[in-house]
């Protein structure tokens, strides 16, 4: 079935517009700036794309974050930074743990880490399904620089 | 010879003596007569007419010799006329002339012939002088007549063949009572003669009759033997007198019971009959036969046997008679065997909607069975006519059924002896029913050529096959649209991986070109992810369109003809759907071509689909699709698909053939310029030309023998 795609992500305007809970965990920033000096938010990118891996964490590094990249759920579950990770770039279809199986498992765990997920395919029930569970975002490829950093500031309360 | 042959040697040119010459008659009168003899006389008629009595046979001789005796002759015998009256003959004779018995004289020349011409004895002397077939000596000769009812016949005679001999008046006496004798003598053998031939005729007629009558009883009694049929005699006061085993079979009687007269025919017969029976008395009463009827028996164990019985009074007899019983219950079995069939045949008519009709094409006589009736909604029995069937045809088949009605006529070629074909059929209520005839031509009775048809109401099952068509092509729609979507998703990923890449790294690039100090090498870095995965994208592209090009020919023998039949059998209905005539005229001996059955059958039906599009918007004329095959001189196989429709004008022949040129709005199937790479793939040529008429024609044409594949 071919969906009409529609819009992304809420776009919060004002911080007042961030929910309450998210506010305190994060560290308030200009995003006017745009560059801001983030380097203790760590973002990670999960996806079995190598193009992704490859091109994601200078584009976030550019963002200010820093950045790591891993194929695979379970390559980030078993290594160690789990607890460092601020928010999670996060691809849909993988081969072993799908996106939306490790946002359930970190939610098994009690961790929130904001989730910005990114796919090829325009799948509105996923979509819809993420966002319920509480995910920050859901970006369809090829997007725009400018609409992961905007996705990613509101996610992470950045305004 | 005494005995002349014939009459052409009584004209004897030699000067005849006279017959007065020789006569002496009345020397008989003069002479001195001797005295009567009358004891004598007695005695010889006595003796005479005891030879007469006891042997008739011999009474002529026994004549003659009295003559000679009486007379005292020399010899004496009798002359009788013969039937003809043309001669006389001897039948007896005695004396000397003994031996010339059954001789005799012309009745016109001679002395018997004399004789009876004066009518009265008369005496010759030598007359061997006038008659000179006598031979000599004759001195004298005495003859007297004799008469039978008036008439003379014959006479008697008497002989001296010297001169001591001399005939006087008593002789002459003698004579004439010998001749009166003689007289009854003839008549007397006469009528036995007459009473032999009757008894002779009358045995001969037993005879017949007898061998007629042992034929008659051994055709009879063969009959009665061969017991095909129940042979009994009767008697009117019930009994029956004879039976065969026939008879004792039909009934299950024995000999025995029919012998002590138990069996009586009136017992025979159940009560409802009896009615029938007193007529059957009364007519048999009456005129003497039984006209064959159908009646009931009881047999001997009470059961009924169905039989046929007739029967004759005997000649003479007005009692009894003799008559014949035929079992019928085979026939009775068959009949009701048959009226079942009948009864089944009419029952799976009507529950397989099949009518049946027969037709004389000489005469035009028409018979449909009761179910063709019904499916024509008229009614039962009405006379069938080629008119009445018109009412009912479908205007857009009528022309196909006059082209089906003159063929048949001409006992066409065409047609060849056996054919089907389908029509529609329009109700008084404006309903329409499909129709499929088979026919089958026969020869009937008289030789002539007679049609035997069946026809099937095809139209629940037409609606059916149309309402699953109509599925079935909704389904493949849908079944298109979701591989196409699937097949677009997985196009869609597969170039949105390295554009994503794209999208991304070039976004870097320009933000680490514009922080300050600008980052060159992230920026070329970048630069050089964003051109490597544009050629990944392109690569992508590229692998795509090979895809779609690529040919997974299964090269083979396909017979054209074979193929559009296929074709056309497939799209049929879609094509009476929408009221398109489709005729075919595929050429005999088409030879095969090597290539893609599939690929071709696609070809076909874009043609076939194109060209009811076509005539779609057409409804002044009738909407024809003509399917052609044909060999050409160039050793190539043509096809060309004819339509009625909208045709094209010639500035838009070639671009009917680009590829996205479509006027259609659900670009379903595979379109003209597909069609014509396919074609050329298969080192042939696919061209469009408009009609003379309205509507245009496309055809393809394809070599017959394979190019080599080096060619390609």
């Amino acid at each position: 079935m071919i969906r009409r795609s529609q819009p992304v992500a809420k776009q919060y305007q004002s911080t007042m517009d961030v929910p309450l809970k998210m506010r305190h965990c994060f560290v308030m920033d200009s995003l006017t700036d745009g560059r801001q000096d983030k380097r203790q938010l760590l973002s990670v990118v999960i996806d079995d794309d190598e193009s992704v891996r490859e091109s994601l964490p200078d584009l976030l590094r550019e963002f200010g974050f820093a950045a790591r990249a891993f194929s695979s759920a379970h390559e980030f579950l078993s290594s160690g930074c789990v607890d460092q990770t601020s928010c999670l770039i996060l691809d849909v279809a993988m081969p072993g743990m799908s996106g939306p199986e490790l946002q359930q498992e970190l939610k098994r765990f009690g961790r929130k880490i904001p989730i910005i997920f990114i796919t090829g395919r325009n799948d509105e029930s996923i979509r819809t399904e993420v966002l319920k569970q509480g995910a920050g975002g859901f970006l369809v490829k090829p997007f725009s620089d400018t609409a992961l950093l905007t996705a990613l500031h509101a996610a992470l309360g950045l305004d | 010879m005494i005995e002349t042959k014939n009459d052409s040697t009584l004209e004897a040119p030699i000067p005849t003596v006279s017959l007065e010459s020789i006569l002496c008659t009345e020397e008989l009168q003069k002479r001195p007569s001797r005295p009567p003899d009358y004891e004598r006389e007695n005695r010889a008629l006595v003796a005479l007419m005891t030879v007469l009595a006891d042997s008739p046979d011999a009474v002529f001789q026994t004549l003659a010799d009295t003559i000679l005796d009486v007379t005292h002759s020399d010899s004496a015998g009798l002359s009788l006329l013969t039937q003809d009256g043309k001669r006389f003959y001897w039948p007896a004779i005695s004396g000397l002339w003994k031996p010339y018995v059954g001789g005799g004289t012309p009745r016109d020349f001679g002395p018997c012939g004399d004789v009876l011409n004066r009518n009265c004895s008369l005496l010759f002397r030598h007359l061997e002088r006038r008659y000179t077939y006598f031979p000599p000596p004759i001195n004298e000769c005495l003859l007297v007549p004799f008469y039978v009812e008036g008439k003379a016949v014959g006479t008697i005679w008497a002989l001296a063949h010297d001169e001591r001999r001399k005939f006087d008046a008593e002789d002459n006496r003698l004579m004439g009572s010998l001749g009166k004798f003689a007289s009854s003598a003839y008549q007397a053998l006469r009528h036995i003669t007459d009473l032999k031939f009757q008894v002779a005729e009358r045995e001969k007629a037993e005879a017949e009759v007898r061998k007629l009558a042992s034929g008659l009883e051994a055709k009879i009694r063969r009959l009665v033997e061969a017991n095909v049929v129940g042979i009994v005699m009767f008697n009117l006061g019930g009994e029956i007198t004879e039976a065969n085993e026939a008879f004792l079979q039909t009934v299950q009687y024995t000999r025995e019971d029919i012998a002590s007269g138990r069996v009586r025919w009136t017992d025979l017969t159940p009560s409802e009959w009896r009615d029938r029976d007193h007529r059957a008395i009364a007519e048999l009463k009456t005129s003497g036969i039984l006209q064959p009827f159908e009646k009931e028996y009881f047999r001997k164990d009470g059961t009924r046997v169905p039989i046929l019985l007739g029967g004759a009074l005997f000649e003479g007899s007005a009692n009894e008679g003799v008559a014949f019983i035929l079992d019928l219950s085979e026939q009775k079995r068959a009949e009701r065997a048959l009226r079942r069939s009948e009864a089944f045949l009419a029952e799976g008519q009507r529950l397989g909607q099949i009518g049946s009709y027969s037709w004389c094409v000489a005469t035009d006589e028409i018979t449909w069975s009761e179910q063709l009736y019904r499916i024509y909604e008229l009614e039962v029995g009405v006379p069938v006519t080629l008119d009445l069937i018109r009412t009912r045809v479908h205007p857009e088949d009528l022309t196909l059924y006059e082209r089906m009605v003159e063929q048949t006529r001409k006992g066409g070629s065409d047609f060849a002896s056996d054919f089907e074909w389908q029509y529609r059929l329009v109700m008084p209520n404006h309903s329409i029913k499909f129709l499929h005839a088979a026919a089958h031509a026969t020869p009937d009775r008289d030789g002539q050529l007679e049609y035997i048809a069946v026809i099937q109401d095809v139209t629940a099952r037409r609606l059916s096959e149309e309402a699953r068509d109509m599925a079935i092509s909704e389904l493949t729609q849908v079944a298109r649209m979701m591989s196409l979507g699937t097949l677009a998703a997985s196009i869609a990923h597969e170039i949105n991986q390295p554009l994503a890449g794209i999208v991304t790294n070039a976004g870097t690039c320009q933000r680490m070109l514009a922080a300050a100090p600008p980052n060159i090498e992230g920026a070329l870095e970048t630069s050089r992810r964003t051109i490597r995965d544009a050629n990944r994208a392109s690569e992508v592209i590229t692998r795509l369109r090979a895809l779609f090009n690529k040919k997974e020919t299964a090269t083979e023998s396909v017979d054209l003809n074979e193929t559009a039949r296929e074709v056309i059998a497939l799209s049929l209905s879609g094509l009476q759907r929408i009221q398109v005539v489709v005729r075919v005229e595929l050429a005999d001996h088409l030879p095969p071509v090597i290539g893609d059955r599939i690929q071709l059958q696609q070809v076909i039906l874009n043609l076939l689909r194109n060209a009811a599009d076509a005539m779609s918007g057409i409804d002044d004329r009738a909407r024809v699709l003509l399917v052609r095959t044909e060999r050409n001189e160039e050793n190539q196989v043509r096809l060309s698909v004819k339509d009625s429709g909208v045709g094209f004008t010639p500035q838009a022949a070639d671009k009917i053939f680009e590829g996205f040129y479509t006027t259609k709005s659900d670009g379903m199937g595979i379109g003209l310029s597909v069609s014509r790479s396919i074609i050329e793939a298969h080192h042939g040529r696919l061209w469009a030309t408009p009609n003379d008429g309205p509507g245009s024609t496309f055809t393809f044409a394809i070599p017959c023998t394979p190019k080599a594949v080096a060619n390609s």
